[in-house]
């Protein structure tokens, strides 16, 4: 069995203490294609390919049997507010 | 002799890339398929009818969805080029284009129906007066080119003859830069083939490779036919920034083997495709097009 979207999201909690967390698993099913949009003021200071990687590393496990994994959004807390200030 | 390994990349294969521009690969590799007896040396003409016959052996995937030739309905060209999108849809299909006659000119595919035909009747106003669509759905590469192959066939059968447009040496219709149908670089090669011993490690062959090119995309399948959607994606952000790129084909296990586990070591990144600008990773196709949308990657490369 694949890994759950609970797994992800489980992982993600415990490693980035995420402000705000959302995944999604666009396998259908099988646990093999994710997309997460993750908020954690850890990313604070670091360049995108930094976040990126910080979230691969939390997701060391699940990676070895996720195909594609899909961050759509690795913000800090304030460039989060601030999107969303912006969009409404 | 690792210099030598990254310069005599080429291969005799990259003779038939250049055997004629305005053919996309795929439809070139059929012939080689079907055809055993094809040489490279055979003029165009020869070229172009093979496929015919093998066509009879192959399924036409796409003539469920999209209609015959002579089934699309012609629509006149608007003289105002701001109307041209009113007309013809922007989306990705094949289009023959008339000329005042009715005389089919040219068959073309396209990413956007309506910015070639403006295209066309802008640069070629004499020969472009009415246009028949055929939009494909799910428009990968292979699907165009086969929409494109069973319209050319169609009129080949109807009326023996290649579109003066679609005719060898005729480049008035294919212009530089038409995303269609463009003249792309060869991938790169890192190592002279699987089974010539390595007198030095991949990883310093990888190491040369992102350093002595500026932008470098490691993508699975080549830049002409990217075979992963995010690959896709990356060669179309790349070329709509026109730079110029390297692109390797982490798939070719002919010539690049062993690269994928080394370069996922390399770079300390586990997935594909792989940006590297001045030697550096930027990211893959999720990191490029955040940055592209942002307008970072414009300056990243503008540097």
């Amino acid at each position: 069995m694949g890994v759950t979207k609970e797994m992800v999201e489980s992982s993600l909690t415990l490693k980035m203490n995420p402000s705000h967390l959302e995944v999604i698993d666009t396998s259908g099913g099988c646990g093999a294609s994710f997309v997460v949009e993750i908020v954690s003021p850890q990313f604070e200071g670091k360049r995108l390919l930094e976040r990126h990687r910080m979230v691969n590393a939390a997701l060391e496990n699940e990676m070895k049997q996720i195909h594609a994994l899909s961050i759509r959004k690795a913000l800090t807390p304030e460039q989060w507010t601030q999107q969303r200030v912006s969009k409404s | 002799m690792a210099a030598q390994n990254i310069s005599s990349l080429s291969s005799p294969l990259r003779t038939f890339s250049s055997l004629r521009p305005g053919v996309s690969p795929s439809y070139r590799f059929t012939n080689f398929l079907f055809c055993s007896n094809l040489r490279p040396s055979l003029p165009f003409s020869s070229v172009i009818l093979k496929p015919l016959r093998a066509a009879r052996f192959r399924p036409l995937a796409v003539s469920a969805a999209l209609k015959n030739l002579s089934e699309s309905d012609l629509v006149a060209v608007p003289t105002d080029l701001q109307e041209v999108t009113v007309n013809f849809p922007s989306e990705s299909g094949v289009y023959a284009v008339y000329d005042n006659n009715n005389d089919l000119q040219f068959i073309g595919i396209s990413r956007n129906i309506a910015a070639s035909v403006s295209g066309h009747r802008n640069s070629l106003p004499e020969l472009c007066h009415y246009v028949k669509v055929g939009v494909v759905e799910e428009p990968d590469r292979s699907a165009l080119t086969q929409a494109w192959k069973s319209w050319m066939e169609e009129h080949l059968r109807t009326t023996g003859n290649v579109p003066p447009g679609n005719q060898s040496g005729n480049s008035m219709w294919v212009p530089a830069r038409q995303p269609a149908t463009p003249r792309k670089k060869p991938d790169l090669r890192l190592t002279p083939g699987r089974h010539v011993q390595l007198t030095v490690p991949l990883e310093d062959l990888i190491h040369r490779l992102v350093k002595e090119n500026r932008v470098v995309a490691f993508i699975k399948g080549s830049r002409s036919a990217p075979l992963c959607g995010f690959s896709q994606r990356v060669v179309g952000i790349l070329e709509s920034q026109e730079v110029d790129y390297e692109s390797v084909d982490v798939l070719d296990e002919e010539y690049n083997y062993g690269l994928r586990e080394t370069l996922k070591r390399y770079s300390n990144w586990p997935t594909f495709p792989q940006v590297f600008v001045d030697g550096e990773l930027v990211g893959g196709c999720d990191i490029l097009t955040s940055m592209h949308e942002k307008g970072e990657l414009a300056d990243l490369l503008k540097k």
